[in-house]
């Protein structure tokens, strides 16, 4: 089972968390633990790492060799990170990582680390239509990109007959970006796809 | 949210236009005061509810510190939520449905799963819901497991791959803690990755860079290693078809990473079930090629699957040799430059370490150990230590390695280390001498760890008179080396010293002065323990010479009785849990061994309908004095039904044309077995010897399809009689069609219980249904002729009973008033007993025989004598058999279909 999907980037800032299993601490701890493990990391090295130090987190595993995995792939400025059992296999969540990449791509044309910063609803909805309760749903991007447009449509039509704060911008929808904000240092703006591909 | 909250948009609204700080502050405590007094009052309405909460999380996102009433806002979150939902759930708009969906999953506590698990469930198994909507109705925590294990698993067959995808996830985790009633879920992966992987049967949107939905297969693979390998011919050779494919289609590495990393994860989890299936088989051998190479590979990735699945291998297989190749290129990985990788090999060197090649191992592990990452240590010691034990070729190799491994990382000892030290020298003679030089040889070393000091304070009390004649060794000299140590331990270690000494002023006179000085000096130190020891050994010592009492006291410790070792004791508890998710255990063979037993228990004890308790912890501590084999080859013989009543199924269809069809079959090759509005089944049947086939027709009654079409036969002793289907059943019925089945039956012993046969499948809702099979122990008869003297002189051979069976019973006479000598003809010919005629003077009798055929008991005789009698309407059946149970068994069923009911 999938326990946790957290994206960070470079600098250890989190941009997303979600976690299937409750949790024994804060997860503001347990963020920079899990940063500390991977940052320090060469892109030479493997995806996956063992990780007994998240017990004190997500709680002991009864067996030895059943360990808290961490398996993660780096895209330009952001490490999407998934916290896995022993019944993953660890080439398969790095494809679903893929997959998961490719999905915000489709919703956001060209997604970058600003895209999950000013649209956050936007990238938990597309993890939804992607994985529940720990569980996969659907690995068909295809499939993912058309449910997601199907509930921002909806949600659009909801927001703008219900929600008092509803100016009349345009909401939630996919491939805007926070209206059309410049970053100063344009670090925020690196395309993810484009990046290192492993 | 109907419609707008006012109050909520004035509150925002103020809050925008304060100015200042303190005036926001006021506007925040002013509302919140409010809010705290509208909760105490009670009496909100939902609106009021939704609007209050609003206020409360937008002054929480504010970064204002909402005191009180936060837990109250939790109550109200799930509540509101908890009836709207419900209404949700039932709605017609599937969009709705998912929203509902979501919400229970991620904001639904356990007591609200549990109160909408019956909506949820509706819908996933309701054939209306479209594939979005079932998909998402796939909830783990949700459902209540065993009761709905068929209907989820018959969702495996949905043509929708995103819907299998989903149940399969669920499957899985369910699947961990419920073995049992999922075991159909067997058949249904090995069908689907044969569709997927042989008959390329998938969607195109399914490619995952050209490999067909490799999280699927990825899922499939890793189910079928949950469960025992299937005894099915066909089932097995399907698997080993698909196996065999996949291992193959890695022959073409591509130059794409994300079609290598699909590709090489189904690979992995395949090879993971080649050995997990059968380590012997040819597949494991290509494997083990397969690993061989990439172990070695460039990509960092691969080396640390390869060693993982190469673990695997190793834990499990029968020969090490293709590994033991590969000994140095794993040694070397301990070396890797990435922790991840240098974990697996030392796993690896665990799983793969046997008496042949321990020393290497361990010598290696040992230099590593010094330099080995911090958060290894721990684990290493502990696996040394294990391996040291296990494969220990000489003793001396053992003290050598363990009092290594003491002085290289004392810290990470765990006590049990030395301890068992202590037991194994004192129970070898051989070693006692040698043992106690290499210990002094230790502790002259600047430093050494305290379990060190123990070890050398315990072994040279005992023993250190052994080597006291040899230079070097002196009493003395022995004295200075551990008392130099004596400052820097703590009070338990010291206390141990004391005893040392003790024992020395027994066996070296010649350094009692200095050894009563130190007890003298104890007798003031603070601590009670060491003074009390002290002063009482200061006493003893202070006894004239020829006082016995010393000497007594001094006896060398006699041997430990003999008992397993703590080490593997402390390593098999953490295997109790048997939860657990991995397929296999680092270690040997045994281990796995073990496991399995455990888990066969498992699964056992929940076909028996009571839930494994958590004692299995139990179970494992006295697995050793257990009759293993004893439990497991005598199946309850209620299992069956049991098994059904725990999948809240229907048991054994009932009715009398249920029975009356069954009857007629036992005694003849073919005809109808079951018939209802829907479905018609009917069997043929051909046998000889004890072998048999048994073609099942299913036929569609309905003008839809029966879809999700699962059929399973269940024998109470398969040692007995082996039943299996010669290729797997398709899983659609077309409308008004019919489809046929093979079944091959062998029978090897004799049994009594006919075979079941479940279906189940959806047609509007679903459906199941059990019904047994005609198989019974006179098919597997053989005609014998024998003559009038031959017979009568075997009848009296056998004699009476018990290996006689005889009942009297009523017959009905046929319309005219006569016996009805055909049937009774047609009744003992068809349970394939030879009629014999001119035997009996009287022409109405009948007299039979026959051979029953068994593949591991051999063959029976059987005799059958028929007696009916018109007047009184009776009718008497004599059977003698060599054996007992087969005369009961062939008089119960010959007599059923003559016998009238009264």
């Amino acid at each position: 089972m999938i326990h946790a999907v957290l994206i960070f980037n470079t600098s250890g800032v989190a941009r997303l968390t979600k976690f299937y299993t409750p949790l024994h601490q804060s997860s503001q701890t347990l963020i920079p633990k899990i940063f500390s493990l991977i940052c320090s990391r060469p892109a030479s090295l493997c995806n996956f790492l063992d990780a007994p130090e998240l017990e004190a987190f997500l709680g002991p595993k009864g067996e030895e060799d059943e360990r808290w995995r961490v398996v993660y792939r780096s895209y330009a400025t952001l490490y999407f990170v998934f916290v896995v059992d022993g019944a993953e296999s660890e080439l398969g969540i790095l494809d679903l990582i893929q997959v998961f990449v490719e999905s915000l791509d489709r919703a956001f044309e060209n997604v970058c680390e600003l895209d999950l910063v000013f649209q956050f609803d936007e990238v938990h909805h597309i993890l939804t239509e992607i994985i529940q309760g720990g569980l996969v749903l659907e690995t068909n991007v295809e499939e993912i990109d058309n449910s997601v447009q199907l509930s921002a449509k909806l949600r659009k039509e909801s927001f703008a007959s219900a929600n008092p704060l509803s100016l009349g911008i345009g909401v939630g929808g996919a491939g805007s970006r926070g209206g059309n904000l410049k970053s100063p240092l344009g670090w925020l703006t690196g395309k993810i796809t484009g990046g290192r591909a492993m | 949210m109907a419609s707008n909250m006012r109050g909520l948009t004035q509150f925002i609204a103020d809050i925008r236009g304060a100015r200042v700080r303190e005036l926001e502050e006021k506007r925040i405590n002013k509302e919140m005061a409010n809010i705290r007094k509208k909760f105490k009052d009670g009496n909100l309405d939902g609106y009021q509810k939704k609007k209050y909460v609003a206020k409360i999380i937008f002054t929480y996102i504010l970064g204002y510190k909402v005191d009180v009433g936060h837990m109250e806002a939790v109550n109200l979150i799930s509540s509101p939520k908890y009836s709207e939902k419900q209404i949700d759930l039932d709605g017609n708009n599937e969009v709705d449905n998912c929203l509902a969906l979501h919400a229970i999953a991620n904001v639904g506590g356990s007591e609200m799963a549990e109160a909408l698990s019956e909506d949820v469930h509706r819908l996933l198994i309701s054939p209306t819901s479209h594939s979005f909507v079932k998909k998402k109705a796939a909830i783990p925590d949700v459902i209540p497991a065993a009761e709905w294990a068929l209907r989820i698993v018959s969702i495996m067959d949905d043509e929708d791959l995103g819907v299998v995808i989903c149940v399969t996830s669920l499957v899985m985790a369910l699947a961990q803690d419920h073995l049992a009633p999922f075991a159909v879920c067997y058949t249904k992966a090995v069908d689907r990755l044969n569709r997927l992987v042989i008959e390329h049967e998938y969607s195109a949107t399914y490619a995952y860079y050209k490999v067909p939905s490799p999280w699927l297969q990825v899922k499939l693979l890793r189910l079928l290693q949950y469960y025992p390998p299937s005894e099915d011919p066909n089932i097995r050779s399907i698997l080993h078809q698909v196996l065999q494919t996949i291992m193959n289609n890695s022959a073409e590495p591509s130059r794409n990473v994300q079609h290598n990393n699909a590709q090489h994860a189904i690979l992995f989890e395949a090879i993971g079930l080649a050995i997990h299936l059968d380590t012997n088989s040819p597949l494991v051998g290509t494997a083990a090629v397969l690993l061989a190479r990439f172990i070695s590979s460039k990509e960092t990735n691969v080396r640390y699957l390869g060693l993982d699945t190469m673990a695997h291998l190793a834990a499990r297989a029968d020969s090490l040799g293709p590994i033991k190749k590969q000994q140095d290129i794993i040694i070397l990985s301990l070396r890797d430059k990435d922790i991840s990788v240098r974990r697996r090999a030392l796993d690896l060197l665990y799983s793969m370490c046997d008496v042949d090649n321990s020393e290497l191992i361990v010598g290696e592990l040992l230099r590593y150990l010094k330099v080995a990452d911090y958060a290894l240590r721990e684990e290493m010691v502990l696996k040394i230590a294990i391996l040291t034990e296990k494969y220990a070729n000489s003793y001396k190799w053992y003290v050598d390695t363990i009092l290594q491994l003491i002085s290289a990382a004392g810290d990470h000892v765990g006590d049990e280390v030395w301890y068992r030290v202590v037991q194994i020298v004192t129970n070898t003679e051989d070693l006692q001498e040698y043992a106690a030089k290499v210990v002094f040889e230790h502790l002259k070393a600047p430093s050494t760890h305290e379990s060190l000091v123990k070890v050398g304070g315990y072994i040279l009390g005992e023993y250190g008179h052994l080597i006291a004649n040899e230079p070097g060794y002196s009493p003395i000299e022995q004295f200075r080396v551990l008392h130099s140590k004596s400052q820097f331990c703590v009070a338990a270690t010291r206390s141990l010293l004391l005893s040392t000494y003790i024992k020395w002023v027994n066996v070296f006179p010649e350094i009692k002065p200095q050894l009563l000085n130190i007890f003298e000096r104890y007798r003031h130190v603070l601590d009670s323990e060491l003074q009390q020891r002290a002063c009482e050994f200061y006493a003893l010592a202070s006894r004239p010479d020829e006082d016995e009492l010393l000497q007594n006291v001094c006896e060398e410790m006699p041997p430990f009785p003999p008992r397993v070792s703590a080490l593997l004791g402390r390593l098999n508890q953490k295997h109790g849990d048997t939860g657990d998710k991995r397929t296999w255990v680092h270690g040997g063979k045994e281990a796995n061994i073990d496991r399995e037993v455990v888990k066969k228990k498992t699964l056992l004890t929940e076909t028996n309908g009571a839930p494994a308790s958590s004692d299995n912890q139990d179970i494992l501590g006295s697995l050793a004095g257990l009759d293993i084999s004893g439990s497991s080859s005598q199946p309850e013989p209620s299992g069956g039904s049991d098994l059904f009543l725990v999948n809240g199924a229907p048991r054994v269809a009932v009715g009398p044309n249920v029975d009356r069809w069954f009857d007629k079959l036992t005694w003849s090759a073919e005809g109808v077995l079951y018939e209802d509005v829907q479905i018609q089944i009917g069997v043929k049947s051909r046998y000889q010897g004890h072998i048999g086939q048994l073609a099942i027709y299913l036929g569609n009654k309905v003008p839809s399809a029966l879809t999700s079409f699962t059929t399973s036969i269940h024998v109470s002793d398969p040692e007995a009689l082996s039943v299996t289907f010669a290729k797997i059943p398709p899983s659609t019925i077309a409308p008004r069609t019919q489809t046929q089945q093979l079944v091959h039956v062998e029978c090897k012993k004799f049994f009594s219980t006919p075979p079941v046969l479940s279906l189940s499948f959806l047609a509007g809702s679903h459906q199941t249904l059990s019904i047994r099979l005609p198989i019974v122990i006179t098919k597997f008869f053989e005609h014998v002729k024998l003559g009038q003297t031959d017979f009568f002189e075997r009848w009296k051979l056998i004699g009476g009973p018990p290996r006689e069976a005889q009942n009297v019973f009523p017959v009905e006479l046929t319309s005219a008033g006569q016996l009805d000598l055909v049937k009774n003809r047609q009744v003992v010919g068809g349970h394939r007993l030879n009629v014999l005629d001119e035997i009996d003077p009287n022409p109405n009798n009948i007299v039979a025989a026959g051979v029953l055929h068994m593949s591991v008991e051999g063959k029976v005789g059987c005799l059958l004598r028929l007696e009916p009698n018109r007047e009184a309407k009776l009718c008497r059946v004599t059977v003698r058999s060599t054996s007992e149970d087969v005369a009961s068994e062939v008089l119960k069923l010959v007599q059923k279909p003559l016998k009238i009911e009264s």
